[in-house]
């Protein structure tokens, strides 16, 4: 890379930060992904206990919290009714949500523009079939997918410590790189029919260029700002499926922290006992995704100003 | 002139750009008596269409006009105006017909309702007047059928016929000011002087005061009466048109017109003036003249000092510390004197225009080329066991082609001409024929070509936007094909990419820069180093100007006439400015319907004996020259289906010189008129020259 793109490329990431952090609503929500990306980083060091499942704390203690006086106490929001301190857990739980939905996204968005930049650059029947395939996955609805995917897997018998075990455990990670994998490559399609058009791809191909040079180095820069866009908006439908089957009792396993997993924990006859038990997670639940929101909107806003 | 329909003084209009305004169009003047024309001439971004949207206080809501000037219309002052009163003013007293047709009808609404919508809303006419009203207008603006094209939706109508149908929806109110925004302009010669000579003979009839907007100085010099030539946001000269080509004032009218391509002129006998440099940034404007910078008559003073538009009385004014040093002396001699030995055809050889085919090293031989285009079954196709006919695009055309020779095509859009060139090129597979380079078969697609093969043909495209990746450097444009198809190491690349550079008339340091950072005339000097860097025998050259100004075409034209002489490089060359073949071209072959009509010599082309569609191209070209309004051979009708082919003659639906029967059932001959001169026509050579000298006289055109 030579230094006058790499200068380019600083003055363009500037003017996009500059675009997106302009309108209130967007800066607000990618300050809010931010903080929550801090807490899922430095989770284990900002939980005043390590353990999450540790029971050794009195139960159903109301929350301690004082905003006035800004001060947290012990609890700060409290203990659920096996004695477990809820702020703890909350924040241990942003790690696993990021790291499920975020790797989830990204692979859905490698695989999916890959497959897409090559089925709208390569057309003909190839396209066609992988289309159809593309299509009858869209066709069913997501959560459905993911929990016939998840049962299945869940049900295989794996040596334990084995890497298969390893996959079944990760696999709402896969779910969601699956059930992406068609909708981003339909985006990287419909972008790479429009550019393929222009005569600086047909200049490459009189030079008799590859096929996956044309692809990457030709098609694929010119369609990054939709793909940026895309994935953003994926990360928000994402963790929102995330805590989805974590609620649904197919995500992680009790008694990991997962914040969909403690809002199903909690509900019913609990909820009585220990609200904040509920409250807490479904809370940032819907924070993160209304901030992941906001932002993939302020993107889609920058990415336009930008062309 | 008693009360002007428009008078206009001392309009500034300004564009909101971030939190400033910037005045895009300063101290405009403009006086327009009704029944009258005036040109309105410019580059893009000179203003001429900020203008007329001012003119009508149409402009979008980051535009406004200054306080302190005066727009007057019939008497009323349009500035005082409310948004209520200005609509009614819009719905029947001004009209505009934008450039665009195909965009001002509303894609799904049939034409007919349309324009009853539009009488209407102004007038309250409805029912049957409206119709026949509106039929009536129909037939006013030559549209074949009224009914029949009343009944049909926009995209059922060629462009020709939609900005027809557009102007006859301005004129139905019958506008007291009609104003034209490059109206002709993406439109086909042949359907450019049907348009032009509809607006005039309508002109005629009304007392409408039009301004016609265009950057075509032909069309103003055949259509219009007084010229305004606009440049970067001001007027640098008003005159009466014949005073204006006459006996240019300002340096750049005089640069405009030496830059435009005559008909018959040729690269061989001079190069095209060009005014160097590019129009200035409106945000930058310096203090003293905006032309200062691109001029041949700059003085120390021009660079402070804005100079004064000083009234010349007879109605001319002109905008320069130096007019009076400017006149027709600088006008290019040489364009007027080639032109008219061309046409004459004294006999003499010019240098480099010897097209003798059967010597000299012959580069390309295409034979028996073809294209056509499978039509896909329909269900009822399918059901009747039937196989629609294909569009045939390219259907049987060969060609020969010398080494360092320009072989010009020609012809109306959808007559083939790019496919015929994306078939060389070898973007599309041929359904048909041969084609050979220097003795060697070639293969169908590039994907198929070998190296070599690739290296020696080349193309530069008609849209320099779209022919440079925005995401790579100039430098990495320019490297690629001198790594890919010539083996260079990195470090000789990067010597070569500054030699190509100063070839195209690029300082060094341009090769850092990104597509957009540079102007359109400078991007296609990129894809024109880009397509010699592999060092090709062959650059096919698509439309390489069209999309550029006039001021910036001549220069880039005179570039490819440089490099084909010091590289000895071919190129099929593509337009459909005649007079820019003409220009860059050895030998022009006519293309009609996927065919050849006509092949001659560069100089024979422009003088009898022709092809008719030949003779209607050429006198349908609006020449820039008021003394010469040449009387024109119009094309009516519409290019017929490439699908549904006309039998025999295939121009035969539309030739003015059809003689019966024998051209709607046999294919016509090839006549030789002379070695490498040839027409494919029933008429016998020598009724042709005939009859065509009679309708063409020599001093009606040169």
């Amino acid at each position: 890379m030579n230094p006058s793109s790499f200068g380019r490329q600083i003055a363009a990431l500037r003017r996009f930060a500059g675009v997106l952090l302009r309108h209130p609503q967007s800066a607000l929500g990618t300050a809010l992904v931010f903080f929550f990306l801090f807490v899922a980083v430095f989770g284990a060091q900002l939980a005043p206990y390590a353990n999450p499942n540790d029971q050794s704390h009195a139960p159903r203690v109301s929350p301690t919290m004082d905003i006035g006086a800004l001060q947290l106490g012990e609890h700060p929001f409290g203990t659920d009714r096996l004695g477990r301190d809820v702020y703890s857990r909350v924040i241990l739980g942003a790690g696993s949500i990021f790291r499920i939905a975020g790797l989830g996204t990204l692979i859905s968005v490698l695989v999916g523009s890959a497959v897409g930049l090559y089925m709208g650059y390569r057309g003909g029947w190839f396209d066609e079939l992988l289309g159809r395939v593309i299509d009858a996955l869209l066709a069913i609805p997501a959560l459905l997918l993911a929990l016939v995917l998840v049962g299945i897997i869940r049900n295989l018998d794996f040596e334990i410590g084995s890497w298969q075990a390893e996959l079944a455990d990760n696999v709402v990670l896969l779910v969601i790189a699956v059930l992406y994998v068609p909708v981003v490559a339909r985006v990287a399609r419909s972008s790479a029919l429009d550019i393929k058009t222009r005569e600086f791809v047909e200049a490459a191909e009189i030079r008799g260029e590859p096929t996956y040079y044309i692809i990457f180095r030709e098609i694929l820069p010119s369609v990054i700002p939709a793909l940026v866009v895309e994935a953003s908006l994926r990360f928000s439908y994402a963790i929102f499926l995330v805590a989805s089957l974590g609620f649904l009792g197919f995500g992680a396993r009790p008694p990991s922290p997962d914040w969909g997993l403690m809002v199903n924990e909690n509900r019913g006859g609990f909820y009585q006992l220990t609200p904040w038990a509920l409250d807490f997670p479904a809370l940032a639940i819907a924070i993160l995704v209304i901030a992941v929101n906001l932002m993939s909107d302020g993107i889609r806003r920058a990415v336009q100003k930008g062309n | 002139m008693t009360t002007p329909l428009l008078d206009v003084e001392n309009l500034t209009i300004s564009y909101r750009i971030g939190k400033r305004w910037i005045p895009a169009v300063r101290d405009f003047h403009l006086q327009l008596a009704p029944g009258h024309v005036v040109g309105l001439v410019g580059e893009s971004g000179s203003g001429k269409s900020t203008v007329a949207l001012a003119l009508m206080r149409y402009l979008s809501s980051n535009g406004r006009v200054e306080s302190g000037g005066r727009l007057a219309f019939a008497g009323e002052d349009l500035l005082s105006k409310s948004a209520a009163e200005m609509r009614s003013i819009w719905a029947r007293r001004v009209k505009l017909v934008p450039q665009n047709a195909g965009a001002a009808l509303n894609p799904s609404l049939k034409i007919g309702a349309q324009v009853i919508e539009v009488l209407y809303a102004a007038m309250g006419i409805g029912g049957a007047e409206a119709e026949q009203a509106v039929l009536g207008m129909f037939h006013d603006v030559n549209l074949v059928d009224p009914e029949k094209v009343a009944d049909r939706y926009p995209h059922e109508l060629s462009g020709g016929m939609q900005q027809r149908v557009v102007i006859a929806m301005a004129l139905i109110t019958n506008p007291e000011l009609l104003i034209l925004d490059e109206p002709t302009t993406g439109l086909d010669v042949t359907t450019e002087a049907v348009i032009l000579d509809l607006v005039r003979g309508l002109m005629a009839e009304r007392d409408t005061g039009v301004i016609y907007i265009t950057h075509n100085l032909g069309v103003v010099a055949q259509l219009c009466e007084r010229v305004l030539v606009l440049y970067a946001g001001e007027i640098m000269e008003e005159a009466p048109v014949d005073q204006l080509y006459a006996q240019p004032r300002h340096p750049y009218s005089l640069g405009l017109l030496n830059s435009v391509p005559r008909l018959g002129q040729s690269k061989a006998d001079s190069r095209l003036h060009s005014i160097s440099g590019n129009p200035p940034a409106l945000a930058q404007l310096s203090s003293g003249c905006v032309f200062a910078d691109r001029c041949e008559f700059v003085i120390d003073k021009c660079r402070v000092d804005k100079p004064p538009l000083e009234q010349l009385g007879d109605g001319r004014a002109v905008r320069c510390f130096r007019w009076e040093e400017v006149d027709a002396s600088f006008l290019d001699p040489s364009v007027e004197t080639s032109y008219q030995s061309s046409f004459h055809g004294d006999g003499e050889e010019q240098p480099g225009r010897q097209i003798d085919n059967e010597v000299g090293d012959k580069l390309m031989r295409v034979t028996d080329l073809k294209k056509h285009f499978p039509v896909a079954k329909s269900l009822g196709d399918w059901l009747r066991g039937k196989t629609p006919a294909p569009i045939r695009a390219v259907d049987g055309v060969n060609l020969t082609l010398g080494a360092g020779q320009t072989l010009g095509l020609v012809g109306e859009s959808g007559s083939g001409k790019t496919t015929l060139s994306r078939l060389i090129i070898g973007l599309q597979e041929r359904s048909g024929g041969q084609l050979e380079l220097l003795g060697m078969d070639i293969r169908n697609s590039v994907r198929e070509r070998s190296p070599d093969v690739l290296s020696k043909l080349q193309m530069v495209f008609q849209n320099p936007q779209n022919s440079l990746n925005p995401y790579l450097s100039v430098r990495q444009a320019l490297r690629r094909p001198l790594v890919k198809l010539r083996d260079m190491t990195p470090a000789q690349a990067e010597a070569e990419v500054s030699e190509l550079l100063r070839r195209v008339n690029l300082r060094e340091d341009y090769a850092d820069r990104f597509p957009d950072e540079l102007s359109g005339g400078e991007k296609q000097r990129v894809v024109i180093a880009r397509a010699f860097a592999s060092d090709p025998d062959l650059i096919i050259c698509d439309e390489p100007v069209s999309a550029l100004d006039v001021s910036v075409q001549s220069a880039v034209l005179n570039l490819l006439a440089r490099l084909q002489e010091e590289h000895g490089t071919a190129y099929l060359f593509i337009s459909h400015d005649l007079a820019v073949v003409g220009y860059l071209s050895d030998v022009i072959a006519v293309m009609y319907l996927g065919q050849l009509f006509e092949v001659g010599a560069a100089s024979d082309l422009f003088q009898p004996p022709y092809h008719p569609y030949t003779e209607a191209l050429v006198s349908a070209i609006p020449v820039a020259d008021p003394e010469h309004k040449a009387e024109r051979m119009l094309l009516h009708d519409v290019l017929p289906s490439a699908q549904h082919l006309p039998s025999g003659c295939r121009f035969h639906t539309r030739c003015p010189r059809k003689i019966g029967a024998v051209c709607e059932e046999e294919a016509p001959p090839w006549r030789e008129v002379d070695a490498g001169h040839a027409i494919r026509c029933h008429i016998p050579l020598e009724e042709l020259s005939a009859q065509q000298r009679s309708f063409l006289r020599p001093e009606e055109i040169g």
